[in-house]
């Protein structure tokens, strides 16, 4: 295989290595530590997501949240049917005499697991179909993806017999396994999400490394192009989207184990934005470096919502300006330039020591 | 055997007949020239058979199936290829790349999700030592010169394998020697190919074409050998405007 499937492999690797062992230890195996961590994990799934979508595909899909919100909603529903004693509360406040139709098969935890995946996945391929049997493109995709996330997020607060309303689904309880009650400040706890994301990972490291990657970035390219050599371009596009929303609501059921509770602000505007600022700081060609950018932009969060409260979002918002205008490519882009020209720096220093046939070849190499 | 059958093909653009009642047929493995001046619809009949445009009027057979209404990729599938007039080529991808997406006997979903980047670029071996590519299998396409992209882009429908290659203006800045090369090339293809080339260069015509047609407002002005057409006289009207 190429040589670039290797670095992605070995950053794979390391990348894992280091959530799963380095993390907990530097924060001294301390359980709310893990926790917000968890937090970051959580949400560097969501990044990746987009990475594989906009990176890749070249959809800028500023409605991930939308398909987080579904992930999360379906294990906060299924979280709050195991808290509540028949009707959960908030129903009995809006008059909702009996336990609504839909929320009935959120009793059964595998319908929860598999909702969370595939209706995002489902929500997402359907908006995908009728956007790119249309051939829609470019910033279009943006705009309707947007509008969507809008749509939807009314949607859901209105229902407030549903859904909570703008409370969200809170006073949830711990999710339990067969053998093992999930308790969000556990360390068992944080090694589910760091392994989460890291399948996540090698998802994406293969997929974008699959011919399906490849015709993916032609289509991004020259979509007329790649439809002259016979590809279906709506039918790889709407894959994509259809992955990206279902790793999105993947995210979205492990945000609500962390928070323990779900909130209609998860398919905000703002936080759907924000998904694209981690994203491009980390570098949008790479699942593994737009999950790094959501864990650096939030631990930044962190650490800078508590010293300035309100200053947080210009800060974010000027972090991306400077991104997009010096770094267009991320700290990816960064990092794989300063490779590219030591590996170019190394070839001429090999050429000069070792003989100088291998130099007049290599000098007239360059000329041709 | 006639692999392509155009009957009555008509296309207008806002009030301007580009095609205007065109019928030809081409056989298989045979080398079709288009000639014509500036605007006479060479391009846009080409565009009219790969479906990048869409006909008002007439119809395309390929193999006896009507096509002129099919989606392009769905043409592609049935053995289209097309070279654009200007060099096409993924420049953010490397030259193995370009030729892995190029190489589409598979172009389905699933066998792609199945399969690793580069795996049908083993299918191609050759094709870049044919075109002298073989050295630069990992530069980027946009770092190619333009000589280079254009044998890149032949690369890509040779190794497309289309039985039908339609090719737009495919000699356009190359050198004497590099157009040479292309005629070497496109007459091997024609063991296994039928091509249909737009083009110029009317040393490159008479090098390679097995019958010509010329084209004139959208129409068909003139059809045989090299010898037939440069004896004929409404061409030499047509061309030279009296």
């Amino acid at each position: 295989m190429t040589s670039r499937f290797h670095y992605d492999l070995v950053a794979l690797v390391i990348f894992t290595v280091v959530i799963v062992f380095g993390v907990p230890a530097l924060m001294n195996y301390d359980g709310f530590e893990l926790n917000t961590f968890a937090r970051y994990l959580a949400l560097a799934i969501v990044s990746m997501a987009l990475a594989l979508s906009w990176g890749t595909a070249g959809l800028l899909n500023l409605g991930q949240a939308a398909t987080f919100g579904m992930g999360s909603y379906a294990m906060a529903m299924h979280l709050k049917l195991r808290a509540s004693n028949g009707l959960p509360d908030f129903m009995g406040w809006n008059n909702v005499p009996e336990l609504p139709l839909i929320w009935m098969p959120f009793e059964s935890l595998a319908f929860t697991l598999l909702a969370g995946l595939l209706i995002p996945a489902f929500v997402g391929g359907l908006i995908a179909i009728f956007m790119f049997r249309a051939r829609i493109a470019g910033v279009f995709v943006a705009i309707i993806t947007l509008a969507f996330l809008v749509a939807f997020q009314l949607l859901v607060i209105d229902q407030q017999g549903l859904t909570g309303g703008q409370n969200g689904l809170t006073g949830l309880a711990q999710l339990s396994l067969p053998g093992w009650t999930v308790d969000p400040y556990s360390m068992g706890f944080y090694y589910l999400v760091a392994g989460c994301l890291a399948v996540a990972l090698a998802v994406g490291v293969y997929l974008t490394h699959s011919k399906f990657g490849l015709v993916l970035r032609a289509i991004r390219e020259d979509a007329d192009r790649t439809r002259f050599f016979g590809y279906n371009v709506a039918t790889y596009q709407t894959a994509v989207f259809c992955i990206s929303a279902a790793l999105a609501g993947w995210a979205g059921m492990l945000y609500t184990m962390v928070l323990e509770f779900a909130s209609p602000t998860y398919m905000g505007v703002s936080f759907s934005l924000a998904i694209v600022i981690w994203c491009a700081v980390g570098g949008r060609e790479s699942v593994i470096a737009a999950a790094f950018g959501a864990i650096i932009v939030n631990m930044l969060e962190g650490r800078l919502s508590d010293v300035f409260v309100e200053g947080w979002h210009l800060m974010l918002g000027v972090i991306f300006v400077l991104v997009v205008m010096f770094m267009p490519r991320g700290i990816y882009g960064l990092l794989s330039e300063l490779a590219a020209k030591l590996r170019r720096a190394g070839r001429q220093g090999n050429a000069a020591s070792i003989d100088p046939s291998s130099k007049t070849q290599l000098e007239t190499g360059q000329e041709q | 055997m006639q692999q392509l059958q155009v009957t009555d093909l008509h296309v207008e653009f806002g009030g301007l007949r580009a095609v205007d009642g065109l019928s030809f047929a081409v056989e298989e493995g045979e080398i079709l020239c288009l000639l014509g001046p500036n605007g006479a619809g060479k391009s846009t009949t080409l565009d009219l058979i790969c479906g990048k445009t869409q006909p008002t009027g007439g119809s395309i057979r390929l193999n006896g199936t009507e096509i002129s209404q099919m989606l392009e990729f769905r043409r592609a599938r049935l053995g289209i290829g097309r070279k654009f007039q200007v060099p096409s080529v993924y420049r953010d991808l490397t030259v193995a790349e370009n030729l892995s997406v190029a190489r589409s006997r598979r172009p389905g979903l699933w066998s792609a999700l199945t399969r690793f980047s580069l795996s049908d670029v083993r299918e191609t071996e050759g094709i870049l030592e044919r075109v002298d590519l073989s050295s630069k299998r990992e530069e980027l396409a946009g770092n190619l010169s333009h000589g280079e992209t254009q044998w890149l882009e032949i690369a890509m429908l040779i190794a497309q394998d289309s039985r039908l290659i339609l090719m737009d203006e495919p000699t356009a800045g190359m050198t004497i020697q590099e157009t040479e090369k292309t005629a070497e090339i496109f007459r091997s293809l024609s063991d296994s190919h039928t091509l249909i080339v737009v083009e110029h260069d009317m040393s490159f015509v008479r090098t390679v074409a097995d019958r010509i047609i010329v084209m004139n407002r959208g129409a068909m002005l003139a059809e045989g050998s090299i010898e037939e057409i440069e004896t004929n006289e409404d061409v030499k009207t047509a061309y030279l405007g009296h």
